[in-house]
């Protein structure tokens, strides 16, 4: 169901890996993690979990939950078909994205 | 219920540091943006829940994550700052420290 939410672009001249962010509209380490994908070059796309109905939001952190095992907290990146980012720790960010 | 306004939230903040011990975090870009969230979410919910928490729902189903967070004191404590990085604990700032993301103790 993760294909049909609406999610908005964000140009960049590093297209791969793919990368979504599930962010909240009101969270400072989402607005962070979205500022140093920028900076770094990368296009993305993101959704603010925040502004959609709570039972759609809902139905995607159990799918984001059973895609990738882990307990979804904001930001919440998906990083290529595997690797996923929780939290906004800088280190990890630059590890898997090889910045 | 009253909307809040930012400054009315900035004062909840401050307030909340004092009577903790705990300051607010000197990047007041960041803090700014929180706050911002934070009084967002009362206006949307009627409670300050945690700017960088989703709502379940319900103020009950929310309980642990209304700012100050249950989990708050003990990461204030043993991480230097509270999950969404409002709060600091005391001296952390003044020693260097730089609030970055923690785990969500709730899922700990």
């Amino acid at each position: 169901m993760l294909e049909t939410l609406s999610y908005i672009a964000v140009d960049g001249p590093r297209k791969v890996p793919v990368i979504t962010v599930y962010a909240l509209s009101t969270c400072g380490f989402c607005k962070r993690a979205m500022t140093f994908l920028q900076t770094n070059g990368f296009a993305y796309r993101y959704i603010h979990m925040d502004a959609i109905p709570i039972e759609v939001k809902n139905e995607a952190k159990r799918a984001l939950k059973d895609i990738y095992k882990a307990d979804v907290a904001f930001p919440f990146a998906t990083v290529g078909a595997k690797d996923y980012l929780v939290g906004f720790i800088e280190a990890d960010w630059k590890r898997t994205l090889g910045v | 219920m009253a909307a809040k306004s930012i400054d009315d939230t900035k004062r909840f903040a401050t307030m909340v540091a004092a009577k903790q011990g705990w300051e607010l975090n000197p990047d007041a870009d960041f803090v700014g943006s929180l706050i911002e969230g934070l009084t967002v979410n009362w206006n949307r919910y009627g409670y300050f829940l945690c700017p960088c928490r989703d709502s379940d729902g319900s103020r009950e189903a929310d309980a642990s994550v209304i700012c100050p967070c249950a989990y708050a004191r003990d990461d204030v404590a043993e991480r230097g700052h509270c999950f969404c990085a409002l709060y600091l604990r005391a001296g952390y700032a003044a020693a260097g420290g730089v609030p970055g993301g923690i785990p969500d103790r709730r899922f700990s």
